[in-house]
């Protein structure tokens, strides 16, 4: 890992219109995905999104890679702002952002072999004709840790960690500097994650590429990282480097998360102290004012509804946006 | 809590008829709960830990499956030999059922508060308002916001979370002697996970309520089970105490599995160990032992003959020569 930033992210928004009316569709409200985040990763480097389900994390990870265009906000790669490039301009540039599904059921077409998937994104890239193209399948499949004679088998004679050993190999076939992982294991059975996550450990180290590694297993999310943000609600509550995160988390929500992942030891979880928030997510159309999590915090007090808490360093990198880390006037009840 | 288990499931076997031939999903089976314990059934997707269960209600789908031979006890009595309409009476009355997704397993066209009154009105002969009063009771006591409005509203305006506290809830209407929760929490988040899961061990513990949880999750079982079974390919490969399983794993899959998943607790390790291989083909499982495959283990014996369960130390279990 280098300090040498491959990625950052400047204030990105993405609001997605709410309608209503079947003929005439009349914008009634924003649902606001992602709100104002910024953040950078560095070469070879993964950082770990981790939250719950409808926080924003995919249509981050989407934005990030063009595949929605954002609202506003910047998303600097290798010295230009990919949001200001048209479809045709960020072309060529695609081949170094490349992603990784979730589902590998749904993910690869049905009609195409392992190789034809594995060879798509080169063929898209018109490298279809060159002496490499053969050659280059051969070699990815090996790499993901299949077997050559599986090349000619389309996508359901493979189990799912196969499944997802082919999506690997597609992301990787262009040489990509930074791939992100949408929820890149959790389809698949306890006993294959791990494989999977050594194999992704391998290729980023092999290959220097820099991970954004969406997932909502906190466990895994620690293995995998260099550095973790956690999301809430479309914005960032806490990030920093990953033992700084598990060792000392700071925000309530990280505090909160981090407790409610069950370890599989009883004798480790007699004694634990489990911090069980109250209510569900509030939803991302009307979100709470002030600090968005108040509505769930157990150490929230007066000012929490009013004022929108920043994200600041507080120290070594460490950022957390919640007001009892905000300077001397907080004090907590 | 009497000697004698409330339910005892003995040597069940499931077969499914597939076009590509039998998969033999369950496969001699036995396990058992007392009144009032928590145990667990864990394992991975198809191993047969969710037909297992169901095969207690009879609620596998016949064709194609078929309960090809065993017993199921509950109360002394054999689900299995009895005639449809006693199994009604029994079915969400004495046992209960948490289904994985509850927007699948609700009515889509019937109210929350209909669907639990359906259950009074079966089995609590309430009516009207009386049973009307008992299910805005029951959402209440869930901890459903505003139950005397929410019981109006059809499962689609509930959150996933919601949802599943409304089938906790339906659950528990008849207050069941056993109640099966099958992946109850996979569907939702980590925070809501440990609310829904406080919900049901505050729930079974004050009604002395039998639980069998059926899970992949390895955290939940440590954190919940007394007991636990860990299936593999229709069998039961392991059980016995939930310390014995986690301290003392004797199983090479059990081992196996707790050796792949990181932990919060402990110091970041520099790489997982996986198990290696891929999960069994259930149509054309290895002769003998089905983890043989994956097992660094495996001997000229295994590949044989599939080793039974044999008593290891008192009360843990092993399928494992």
């Amino acid at each position: 890992m280098t300090n040498e930033v491959i990625i950052e992210i400047k204030n990105l928004k993405k609001y997605f219109p709410v309608t209503s009316g079947l003929v005439r569709r009349k914008k009634i409200a924003e649902l606001k995905a992602v709100d104002d985040v910024s953040f950078a990763i560095h070469k070879g480097e993964t950082l770990g999104l981790v939250g719950e389900s409808g926080c924003g994390k995919t249509t981050l990870g989407k934005c990030v890679l063009q595949l929605y265009r954002a609202t506003s906000g910047e998303v600097w790669f290798s010295g230009v702002d990919l949001c200001k490039l048209s479809n045709k301009k960020l072309r060529p540039l695609r081949r170094n952002l490349q992603l990784i599904f979730q589902d590998p059921f749904d993910s690869l077409d049905p009609r195409f072999t392992a190789s034809d998937i594995i060879g798509e994104p080169m063929r898209i890239h018109n490298m279809q004709h060159t002496p490499e193209y053969r050659r280059r399948i051969d070699e990815l499949i090996q790499l993901v840790g299949l077997s050559p004679n599986m090349a000619d088998r389309y996508p359901h004679e493979f189990s799912g960690g196969q499944r997802q050993r082919i999506g690997i190999a597609r992301a990787l076939a262009l040489q990509p500097g930074f791939i992100v992982c949408d929820e890149p294991i959790s389809a698949l059975d306890v006993s294959i994650q791990a494989q999977i996550i050594n194999l992704l450990d391998d290729l980023g180290d092999k290959f220097g590429i820099a991970f954004l590694f969406i997932s909502h297993d906190l466990a895994v999310v620690r293995h995998i990282s260099d550095r973790v943000a956690v999301m809430y609600l479309g914005k960032i509550m806490e990030i920093a480097d990953r033992d700084s995160l598990y060792d000392s988390p700071l925000h309530p929500y990280t505090q909160a998360l981090l407790s409610a992942v069950p370890i599989p030891d009883p004798i480790v979880e007699i004694k634990r102290k489990v911090i069980i928030l109250s209510g569900e997510v509030p939803s991302p159309i009307n979100p709470p004012s002030g600090c968005v999590f108040h509505t769930r915090c157990f150490k929230a007090f007066g000012e929490c509804p009013k004022t929108i808490p920043q994200l600041v360093d507080v120290g070594v990198g460490h950022q957390v946006a919640c007001l009892l880390y905000q300077g001397p006037p907080a004090k907590p009840k | 809590m009497s000697d004698a288990p409330l339910l005892d499931v003995r040597d069940l076997s499931v077969n499914f008829h597939t076009q590509d031939g039998i998969v033999r999903a369950v496969d001699g089976v036995s396990y058992n709960v007392s009144r009032g314990e928590t145990i667990a059934l864990v394992g991975e997707s198809g191993c047969g830990k969710t037909v297992s269960a169901l095969s207690i209600l009879r609620l596998i789908p016949d064709p194609p499956g078929k309960i090809v031979s065993g017993q199921t006890l509950f109360d002394g009595q054999d689900l299995l030999s009895l005639p449809a309409n006693r199994m009604e009476d029994i079915r969400g009355d004495r046992i209960a059922m948490i289904f994985q997704e509850p927007l699948t397993s609700l009515d889509p066209v019937l109210t929350i508060g209909r669907q639990i009154t359906e259950a009074l009105e079966r089995h609590r002969d309430m009516h009207g308002h009386v049973a009307m009063e008992e299910a805005i009771r029951l959402l209440k006591l869930v901890g459903i916001p505003q139950p005397d409005q929410r019981v109006k509203d059809y499962p689609h305006q509930f959150s996933g979370g919601m949802r599943q506290r409304a089938m906790i809830a339906l659950a528990i209407s008849c207050e069941p002697e056993l109640i099966i929760a099958d992946e109850p929490t996979t569907v939702v988040d980590v925070t809501i996970q440990a609310q829904l899961l406080e919900l049901i061990r505050s729930i079974t513990e004050r009604l002395n309520t039998a639980l069998i949880l059926i899970t992949h999750n390895l955290g939940i079982v440590a954190r919940y089970a007394r007991r636990v079974y860990v299936m593999y390919a229709g069998h039961i490969v392991e059980h016995g105490s939930a310390l014995d399983i986690y301290q003392r794993p004797y199983h090479p899959y059990t081992k196996g599995l707790l050796a792949s998943v990181p932990r919060l607790d402990e110091p970041r390790k520099i790489r997982l160990q996986p198990v290696e291989g891929q999960p069994p083909d259930l149509i054309q499982l290895p002769k003998g032992c089905a983890f043989g495959p994956r097992c660094a283990g495996c001997t000229d014996g295994c590949r044989e003959s599939s080793p039974p369960l044999i008593e290891i130390a008192p009360g843990h279990f092993a399928a494992c020569s």
